[in-house]
């Protein structure tokens, strides 16, 4: 789609320009006005101290010698230059000298300088000339008017005037057109950027904005939007593969599901195996709404605008785990060890590190073999910044599958057999990084061919 | 007992009602929050059952109208959001416990049960409590069974307040998690049976009768 002239008159670098416009105008008309003082004004002032200097010579003469003596020194000095014109009148009126052929209206008793435009003699020819020229009465009546002729000069001054009025009109229309220019060349971008979003909005997730390297704001631009849609690709890439493994991890509990309630309908009624029949129905029919409700609970967590996170203190919440799951640990032959700093104030929702703690914990207690142990940390460790971890001495998770155990519904060949959902990681990441910290798994308490894991959420405290 | 239920899905309105009735209880069952008001307000009931979001009157709403009103029936609310906040706005608005959907019969009838008992509990102010031969005295922190002085640690003695609280009847694992500890998450190990297996090698041990009984697909009843 072009943008259309009137689309353009509306857009922001239109206005933009015009506005930039008007400055370089009034900078233009000042740059103009400069020169125009700088030379014809230049010209016009030197006409007039030439003026000025001959009109008090003649007229200190006159105070000298008498009106016959200025008369005679006129004549000669209208003889001698070309560029000098005079016009002396006695006190009653009558032409004495006169170099111009027609007289000017005078100025009464001014002496001001006048800009004349004159017709004088030219050789046997008569020509009309412009001067300035000095005016005025002398002391007991006569009137004296010397003008400078600006001859050639009166042509510069108005050339240089034409080529300023041309070159003010010249710049204004440049200016306007740069304007257009300039306003049509961003609205062509912004709407290379809107045709991108309008192609993402019909479903086309992979199309993203030109980034024209240039690094200006169109590109900082196109690169944010670039970053966002990367990121919207990735949540709905994620989405896609959540939706496809729900419907993949539930077809076989649901298949099970469907062969115990058969079985139980073929057993004979009230019997023993009828019941057996129906109670590991119930049961599959359990974990799969465990299932959902660990996803629910996931969706839940990963949208932040849910939450109120506020201070609490994680080693309490540590604290109180450890006394639950101490028990059942040494049940299991596990030894359980904790290391519990007092107070870690961290801003966040207790219920959610409790369950992260929780998922860390029992992974642990599932994946331990008896005779092996189990380490739970709570710990400032520096810049602010707190350790929640388990660690133990199992299997752990080999180096290059640790960040896709992480992901939804990801379960290693080697657990398969256990039961889970598949979520409980990925839960404790969420919770992890809305807390603004991170799930981290190393190498636990183990060494050789079990290393064990140590799967440690790594906080900020609380300021 | 008299126990309504207040539900807008007609089918499980059904399910509870069967249930409960197989339990021996007489139900009454209404659709919307007004009607639900309607009768708790006419007439009497042992305990009150509600889902949360009903047509033209929330539940939450709804138990705080009642108890505005003086009607101190226990009230249970039903969810489909097992979140934290939400129970939190329930307990709030003055109902009693909360269960979130899906949950199973047993749960529902055990907590039922529960919040019946509660009610003639929490009329006196015990410092005592008695289950059969086994005493507990809350002020001294000690329990004693048949005269015989069993120590415990502080989390079995809080075991062994609830179950006490509920001799008799049928507290599930759920029940155990949310009261004894204040936890509301599904633990998929066997940390409250170990809990119990403890508990139940403290007071049981060295005496020909079991108290503490495992109640199979339930939870556990401690004998009254």
């Amino acid at each position: 789609m072009r943008p259309g002239l009137e689309t353009l008159l509306r857009t922001t670098t239109f206005r933009l320009a015009v506005a930039q416009t008007s400055v370089v105008l009034l900078i233009v008309v000042a740059l103009l006005a400069y020169v125009y003082v700088a030379t014809v004004g230049q010209l016009v002032r030197e006409a007039d101290e030439a003026a000025e200097l001959e009109f008090t010579t003649l007229e200190r003469s006159y105070a000298d010698q008498g009106l016959a003596a200025l008369t005679e020194q006129v004549r000669q000095r209208a003889a001698a230059s070309d560029s000098m014109l005079y016009l002396l009148r006695s006190a009653r009126g009558e032409v004495l000298h006169q170099d111009i052929l027609d007289v000017p209206r005078l100025p009464g008793e001014e002496v001001a300088h006048v800009e004349f435009e004159f017709v004088r003699r030219d050789g046997p020819g008569r020509r009309t000339g412009q001067g300035r020229g000095r005016f005025g009465p002398l002391l007991g009546g006569p009137t004296l008017l010397v003008i400078r002729d600006l001859g050639d000069t009166a042509e510069l001054a108005a050339r240089i005037t034409s080529v300023l009025w041309s070159v003010g009109v010249l710049g204004v229309i440049l200016s306007i057109l740069g304007g257009l220019a300039a306003s049509r060349q961003a609205a062509r971008r912004v709407e290379a950027i809107a045709a991108t979003a309008r192609d993402v909005m019909e479903g086309d997730l992979s199309r993203r904005a030109r980034d024209r390297g240039g690094g200006d704001e169109f590109d900082t631009l196109a690169q944010s939007i670039n970053a966002m849609l990367d990121r919207l690709e990735k949540l709905v890439q994620t989405t896609r593969t959540a939706g496809d493994s729900i419907a993949h991890d539930l077809r076989s509990p649901l298949t099970r599901l469907r062969q115990r309630l058969e079985g139980a309908l073929a057993a004979e009624p009230g019997g023993e195996t009828e019941r057996r029949a129906l109670q590991s129905a119930i049961e599959e029919a359990d974990r799969l709404l465990d299932t959902f409700q660990a996803v629910l609970r996931l969706s839940r967590v990963e949208s932040v605008a849910n939450w109120r996170l506020e201070p609490f203190d994680a080693s309490e919440v540590v604290r109180r785990l450890v006394d639950f799951y101490e028990p059942a640990a040494e049940e299991g032959g596990i030894s359980f060890a904790a290391q519990i700093d007092s107070r870690l104030i961290m801003k966040g929702e207790p219920q959610l590190i409790t369950q992260a703690m929780v998922n860390l914990i029992e992974n642990s207690l599932k994946y331990t073999p008896r005779g092996g142990r189990i380490e739970v940390r709570a710990l400032e460790i520096g810049r602010g910044r707190i350790e929640l971890s388990v660690s133990d001495d199992g299997p752990g998770v080999p180096e290059e599958d640790r960040d896709r155990v992480v992901e939804r519904f990801v379960r290693l060949e080697s657990s398969r057999s256990t039961s889970g959902s598949g979520l409980g990681l990925s839960l404790v990441s969420a919770v992890a990084r809305l807390h603004r910290g991170a799930l981290v798994l190393t190498d636990g308490l183990g060494a050789g061919a079990s290393p064990g894991l140590r799967a440690a959420l790594l906080l900020p405290m609380s300021a | 007992m008299r126990v309504l239920v207040v539900e807008d899905d007609r089918a499980m309105a059904d399910d509870l009602r069967q249930s409960l009735e197989g339990e021996g209880h007489s139900v009454d069952l209404a659709d919307d929050g007004e009607a639900g008001e309607e009768l708790a307000r006419s007439r009497s009931y042992d305990v009150i059952v509600l889902d949360r979001m009903l047509p033209k009157k929330h539940g939450d709403i709804l138990v705080r109208d009642l108890r505005a009103n003086g009607v101190s029936t226990p009230v249970l609310i039903l969810s489909a959001l097992q979140d934290e906040d939400h129970r939190v706005e329930g307990l709030d608005a003055g109902a009693n416990d909360y269960l979130g959907k899906p949950f199973s019969t047993r749960e529902l009838l055990a907590r039922v049960r529960a919040l019946w008992n509660g009610r003639e509990l929490a009329i006196t102010e015990m410092t005592r409590l008695s289950a059969n031969d086994l005493e507990m005295d809350l002020l001294s922190r000690t329990v004693t069974r048949a005269g015989r002085k069993i120590d415990l640690q502080p989390r079995e003695f809080r075991l062994l307040e609830y179950l006490m609280r509920h001799a008799g009847q049928t507290v599930t694992r759920k029940m155990l998690l949310e009261n004894v500890w204040d936890y509301h998450f599904d633990p998929q190990t066997n940390v409250i049976d170990v809990h119990i297996s403890r508990l139940r090698g403290k007071i049981d041990k060295d005496f020909p009768n079991t108290l503490l009984q495992t109640v199979r697909g339930s939870g556990y009843r401690l004998e009254a």
